[in-house]
């Protein structure tokens, strides 16, 4: 692989990586082809010495995720791209980590249409106070408002126990992949 | 060897390697590419991190053939890391080592 192909490569991986963070990186390997130049080496031999850069690039965007999901931690959406990060590194057997993690999203799912029933099923039981019969608009307003608070206070449950599923998953990934070190200070 | 206890141990030799002088990225990468199985292309993304968490600085100094190169510097906090590591590998060499003599070389 020449110079041009494998830095091309390189970038065109990196893709989901912001401009300015991207050039950074791609500043480090740029380097190594001109250092490699200057010491009498091939473009090929350098680019060999480098490896795959598809794997290269997997790593720096298991970084660049883990990373991600850490700055905004419980935030379920950057901690699942760092999890399919990981596992196209090939880091954990797809079956024992992805299976219970997407397992552990379709209860989350479900947990918040529940919230979201209950509280919306208040208005079905306003209708039925105003037109039905079953029971007066008062009585209806009152179980409307438990509704509505009952919905409430399951999307809180809910909303807790996903932020604490994230950090956990950010965790058990960090502490898998080391890619990362607890910030100091 | 196994590659989560190698990712760990890579950092303590990259930090080792600039205690007592300033480096470029790809006299560190060839280096620890050389006394380890891991490809000169995965140590920048390490050194890279190892900057973002603040145990390297860098800055760009003219060499005599050419372009400037990013050299890495240990900062003090990088100091204060490495020696936390090296603390620890010897603790856990000791500990090995024991084992060893005790299990083995009886």
């Amino acid at each position: 692989m020449t110079r041009e192909q494998y830095l091309g490569q390189l970038w065109d991986l990196l893709a989901p990586v912001p401009e300015k963070q991207r050039k950074e990186w791609m500043y480090d390997y740029e380097e190594h082809f001109r250092v490699s130049a200057e010491l009498g080496r091939s473009e090929e031999a350098a680019a060999a010495e480098l490896g795959d850069p598809r794997m290269i690039a997997k790593e720096m965007l298991l970084n660049y995720r883990v990373d991600q999901a850490d700055r905004k931690s419980g935030s379920i959406t950057l901690v699942s791209r760092a999890v399919f990060a990981a596992v196209s590194l090939g880091f954990f057997n797809l079956i024992f980590v992805l299976g219970p993690f997407i397992g552990m999203i379709g209860v989350l799912i479900a947990l918040w249409a529940a919230a979201v029933g209950v509280a919306l099923s208040s208005l079905a039981v306003m209708y039925e106070g105003l037109f039905g019969s079953a029971f007066t608009s008062v009585q209806a307003s009152f179980i409307a408002l438990a509704l509505i608070g009952l919905g409430m206070l399951l999307g809180a449950g809910v909303h807790w126990l996903t932020r604490a599923f994230a950090k956990l998953t950010l965790q058990y990934l960090k502490f898998n992949s080391k890619v990362i070190r607890v910030k100091k200070g | 060897m196994n590659v989560q206890f190698k990712k760990g141990v890579l950092d303590l030799c990259v930090l080792a390697l600039t205690a007592w002088e300033d480096r470029y990225g790809y006299e560190l990468a060839v280096t620890m590419s050389a006394k380890f199985e891991v490809a000169v292309g995965s140590v920048y993304p390490l050194l890279n991190r190892l900057t973002q968490e603040g145990f390297f600085s860098t800055y760009l100094k003219e060499s005599s053939e050419g372009p400037p190169r990013k050299y890495y510097k240990l900062t003090a906090l990088g100091h204060t890391h490495l020696m936390g590591l090296i603390g620890e590998w010897r603790s856990f060499s000791v500990a090995v080592d024991e084992l060893i003599k005790e299990g083995v070389e009886r």
